[in-house]
């Protein structure tokens, strides 16, 4: 065990060693709490710079207590004090409409894994079923998949448009035996459908008639078996040498809802929609793996082939993932918030401890953040996957308390997106995780509002300014990061468009997070930031466990704000309006001698002409400044398509600003917002010199041929 | 013929350390040529990003000359969302910025195959030349020197290729290993490796021009045959000439670097640019002094091989021839 004294004065105990797994644990020690409550003072606070909160450091410590070596009963998973939905069981937070439990082998040389599941489902639709769909996602990693042709014609989050089929990412899914108790063998009446755009070629949902339907409140008990052939690494899922992120790897039944079955093929911009329930999962890996998974580790055995089994149980989730790597290094911490404890493991691939402080503290402010805001969280673990160099594809992805981040050996520390990625993913257990609405069909709801909930928490742990890019000669904040990714698209979907049915990858992301959270900062403006909060929370606690909607976030924005926002949300939510106001003309006249009938100073006659270029119709305040220093600000309604201001007096008008308090981010172009009469040139200096500057040494280089 | 021989087999009796000094030295005292090089180098990226700027400010909508957000974002910081809301205006106000550096490259570089002639006779000659003689040289020099530049890229056709083969290499390597910092290690050997054989080329064109210019001949193909026999063996000395110089370079423009960024203000606009400039200056001075040096390398290493050889000793005197008339009647 190493000590050393750390900036700041934290003492630093770096204990590290090997479990008899063979992976290297560290445990944060206990001063942990007081780091916790650090990052709850941080969200007091405006401009913390980046040093300080290092100065928290984080301190490794012993080996990860033994869980996983040897057969060990864990304590029962931890449930938050929270009163369950409508018509779930009196012990749960969820409706519990499914249970699962697989058997899971990874076969590392052929990248297999063989599974058995057994899926027992409570109707709970209030009428007879009798077909049932099933989501297939790895099987969108086929060259003719729905999914490939998507993305090749307009890209995805992992690559671009036009990017050709690669082999090394095929997967594929193959349910070898279904049964169904009381009925039997009901494999050959397996069916691939493809609802939403008829490609034949697509087989990743497929259905079962059963011979007769299961009656409302009686459950159906499905056992299958199936194989999974992994991809290197794609899109969330998949290998990478012998590190494996597996996700969305078992049959997994669709959502009754709305009266109808929802499950949708797995589109290049889709995600998930999923009913709650309960996971027990046994996953037989080598023994050298270190292990992460979407729950408590239950039970661990060493078997007799040099393989190891691992029992996990989840419960009121909806989606179940894991991941296995001999190389990963976990780092154990804790965090305790109005819930209870819960227990952190960041599992670090090689060459990335020196971001394992930089996630912790990002996960821990994130986790305060919720908690003192927005709503307690109620699982008793959370952990990070860090995927290895060459895997970024699966980095950046949310499961029910396992979380993807990404980092690379050099990030920078002024660079940050280790914890923007940590704060978006780890918010996911909210929007997603708990709230779980239905990401084909309404991305905003999670991606977007989660988006927001970002730029608060980024905003507040590493300043408003600085909360992307915090580098001596540069800057960039989250909120203007998310409103610059839509500006690009802007007016081709709403944010209500169903995930799939975007023109194109650019404009999913742009309107979907970037616009979403600009939509909801500018919303925060109008009501306030304690207004704003009290909206999250009322919508996070009504709507936990459930499936909500678009119309019940924006139902509960009305009716805690008590204003009605619809005429907002017509142009901001479901429509493409564009938001841009500029001020088209400000100058002064001195007002000609027969035009006075004072003989007093001279007076001056000032015109300020407001123009609304776009479609968006926005109430706006517009300062006009003038030249003995006093100013003046109007309000306008917006609704007209200009509007012009005159004043006389006996100071010229310098300026005028629309939106001086800088309240209304959805504005498109915050250039023509304001306009001086007088012509400064210092931006023009400033962009001139970097440009004369690059191109000098351009040319130099060039010239180097000579 | 005896130029041939000093090219094709002799060593340089070190004249290696003297040559660094001299080098700049020559720049120093020759030092209009690098103000006129300075100035078109200026000119013409000056002109390139007027034009940019000129587009940005035509096409905002006075975003930035009239802006109040401009000044914040861009002045009091650099905000880098700000270019990206530039570049997302429906005007396109950042359109053209690829030909701003295209063009002046271009013009920049036929200047500097023309000039060089000329700097290589400044540098060689002992005395300093006036204009005229500058652009006689200079016109002299320029189609063998355009010759020579074809070469060079000819010759840096293979090297390209080795570059991407070697990508794949790295891709192979990073793919394989678990730990990134292979593929770390893989690149920085390979990042040397490239700069070695890269100087190393430059070297050998550099003393094809100082040759060709010394003995004023056009046959360039046979130029880079000598030059190459002539680096070859002298390598070290050349080399470790070149590596000095462009170690000074490099070290100066961090420290320009880190001066402009870390500690001037941002909205420090007039030294910012004096901070740019003396980094351009010193830069183009860097390339200049290599030139200067490695022509005051040559014209020294000739200068010892031409040293004169000792004349042997006479030989000794032959007894006086009896005079005729002295001698004795036969």
């Amino acid at each position: 065990m190493e000590t050393a004294p750390a900036a700041g004065g934290v003492k630093i105990e770096n204990s590290a060693a090997h479990c008899a797994n063979g992976a290297k644990r560290h445990i944060l020690s206990g001063r942990g709490e007081s780091h916790i409550a650090r990052g709850q003072d941080c969200f007091a606070q405006t401009h913390m710079p980046i040093r300080r909160i290092f100065e928290t450091a984080l301190v490794f410590g012993a080996l990860f207590a033994a869980p996983m070596a040897g057969a060990k009963r864990l304590p029962p998973q931890k449930h938050a004090k929270t009163p369950a939905p409508a018509g779930a069981e009196p012990s749960s937070l969820s409706t519990r409409v499914v249970a699962y439990k697989i058997d899971a082998t990874l076969v590392p040389r052929e990248h297999k894994i063989n599974a058995s599941e057994t899926l027992v489902y409570k109707n709970l639709t209030g009428q007879p079923l009798q077909t049932f769909p099933f989501h297939m996602y790895l099987n969108a990693f086929q060259p003719q998949s729905t999914f490939m042709t998507e993305m090749r014609l307009y890209g995805t989050r992992g690559n671009s448009s036009g990017t050709d089929w690669d082999p090394k990412h095929f997967g594929s899914e193959t349910v070898t035996k279904l049964e169904v108790d009381g009925i039997g063998d009901v494999t050959k009446s397996i069916h691939f459908i493809h609802p939403d755009d008829n490609n034949a070629q697509d087989r990743t949902v497929f259905q079962v008639s059963l011979p007769h339907p299961v009656a409302p409140g009686d459950s159906v008990i499905f056992h299958m078996n199936f194989v999974d052939v992994m991809p290197e690494v794609v899109e969330r899922t998949g290998y990478k040498r012998d590190f494996y992120m597996v996700g969305q790897w078992f049959p997994k039944i669709g959502v009754w809802w709305h009266n109808q079955w929802n499950c949708h093929q797995f589109h290049a911009t889709t995600e998930f929609f999923a009913d709650f329930g309960t996971f027990d999962v046994n996953v037989t890996v080598p023994q050298d793996d270190v292990v992460g998974a979407a729950g408590d580790l239950v039970s661990s055995k060493n078997n007799a082939d040099g393989t190891k089994t691992l029992a996990f149980h989840s419960e009121d989730v909806h989606d179940f993932s894991w991941t296995a790597s001999p190389h990963f290094t976990d780092v154990e911490d804790s965090w305790t918030g109005s819930a209870g404890t819960v227990k952190i493991h960041l599992l670090m691939s090689p060459g990335h401890m020196g971001s394992a402080p930089r996630y912790m503290q990002a996960l821990k402010g994130t986790l305060a953040y919720y908690d003192k805001n927005v709503g307690p969280y109620p699982y008793d673990r959370i952990t990070v996957v860090d995927p290895p160099h060459g895997a970024a594809d699966a980095g950046g992805m949310e499961y029910p308390t396992l979380i993807t981040a990404g980092t690379t050996w050099y990030m920078p520390k002024g660079v940050l997106e280790p914890e923007a990625v940590v704060a978006h993913e780890f918010g996911h257990q909210y929007w997603y995780g708990m709230v779980a609405t239905n990401e084909f069909e309404e991305a905003w709801l999670d991606e977007g509002i989660n988006s927001y909930e970002e730029v608060k928490i980024m905003d507040a742990l590493y300043g408003p300014k600085t909360s992307m890019i915090n580098l001596p000669f540069a800057q960039l904040s989250d909120a203007e990061a998310q409103r610059t990714s839509y500006l690009g698209l802007p007016d081709y979907d709403p944010l209500t468009r169903f995930a799939w049915k975007f023109v194109d990858d650019q404009s999913y992301g742009g309107i979907t997070y970037g616009k979403t959270a600009t939509v909801l900062l500018t919303l925060e403006k109008m009501i306030g930031e304690d207004k704003m909060r009290e909206v999250m929370r009322q919508y996070f606690m009504r709507y936990r466990f459930t499936h909500p909607t678009g119309a019940d976030f924006l139902n509960t924005i009305n009716e805690v704000s008590g204003r009605n926002f619809d005429w907002y949300f017509n142009q901001a939510v479901s429509g493409t309006n564009i938001l841009d106001y500029e001020i088209r003309d400000v100058h002064s006249d001195p007002v000609k001698w027969y035009e006075s009938v004072s003989t007093g100073p001279r007076v001056y006659r000032s015109y300020v002409t407001v123009h609304r270029n776009g479609d968006f119709v926005f109430p706006v305040d517009v300062k006009i400044t003038f030249d003995d220093k006093s100013s003046q600000t109007e309000h306008w309604d917006g609704r007209d398509r200009w509007i012009r201001y005159t004043y006389e007096r006996t100071a010229k008008v310098t300026a005028a600003e629309i939106d001086p308090d800088h309240n209304v981010w959805l504005d498109s172009n915050f250039f023509n917002n304001s306009r001086t009469v007088e012509s400064y040139h210092s931006a023009t200096h400033k962009l001139l010199n970097i440009w004369v500057f690059v191109n000098e040494w351009i040319s130099q280089l060039t010239s180097w041929i000579t | 013929m005896l130029d041939m021989a000093i090219d094709s087999t002799q060593r340089a009796p070190q004249p290696g350390p003297r040559a660094f000094l001299a080098g700049a030295g020559l720049v120093w005292t020759r030092q209009r040529i690098l103000w006129w090089i300075f100035a078109v180098n200026l000119v013409l990226a000056f002109a390139g990003a007027s034009f940019v700027a000129h587009n940005v400010a035509e096409n905002s909508g006075a975003a930035l000359n009239h802006s109040l957000e401009s000044a914040r974002r861009l002045v009091e910081g650099f905000d880098l969302s700000a270019l990206g809301e530039l570049s997302s205006l429906p005007e396109q106000p950042l359109r053209g910025t690829r030909t701003m550096f295209v063009w002046p490259s271009i013009f920049f570089t036929l200047f500097m195959i023309f000039s060089t002639g000329g700097i290589l006779v400044s540098y060689y000659d002992d005395l300093r030349l006036d204009a005229a003689g500058f652009f006689e040289a200079c016109g002299r020099h320029f189609w063998r020197f355009v010759r020579l530049a074809i070469y060079f890229i000819i010759v840096m056709i293979p090297v390209v290729f080795a570059g991407s083969a070697v990508g794949s290499l790295y891709d192979n390597v990073d793919d394989a290993s678990v730990s990134p910092y292979s593929s770390v290690a893989f690149l920085a050997a390979v990042t040397l490796l490239f700069l070695f054989v890269l100087i190393s080329i430059r070297i050998w064109f550099d003393m094809a021009q100082i040759i060709s210019m010394a003995k004023n001949d056009r046959r360039m193909y046979r130029m880079l045959g000598r030059s190459a026999k002539l680096v070859w063996n002298n390598f070290g000395s050349l080399f470790w000439l070149y590596i000095r110089i462009s170690v000074v370079g490099w070290v100066v423009f961090a420290a320009g670097l880190s001066l402009w960024m870390l500690v001037l203000p941002p909205d420090s606009t007039g030294p910012a640019i004096l901070v740019g400039q003396a980094m351009t200056l010193f830069w183009l001075g860097t390339r200049l002094w290599q030139h200067a040096s490695e022509t005051e390398w040559y014209k020294r290493y000739r200068t010892a091989l031409y040293q004169p050889v000792p004349m042997p000793p006479p030989p000794s005197v032959p007894p006086p021839i009896p005079d005729v008339e002295s001698l004795p009647p036969s």
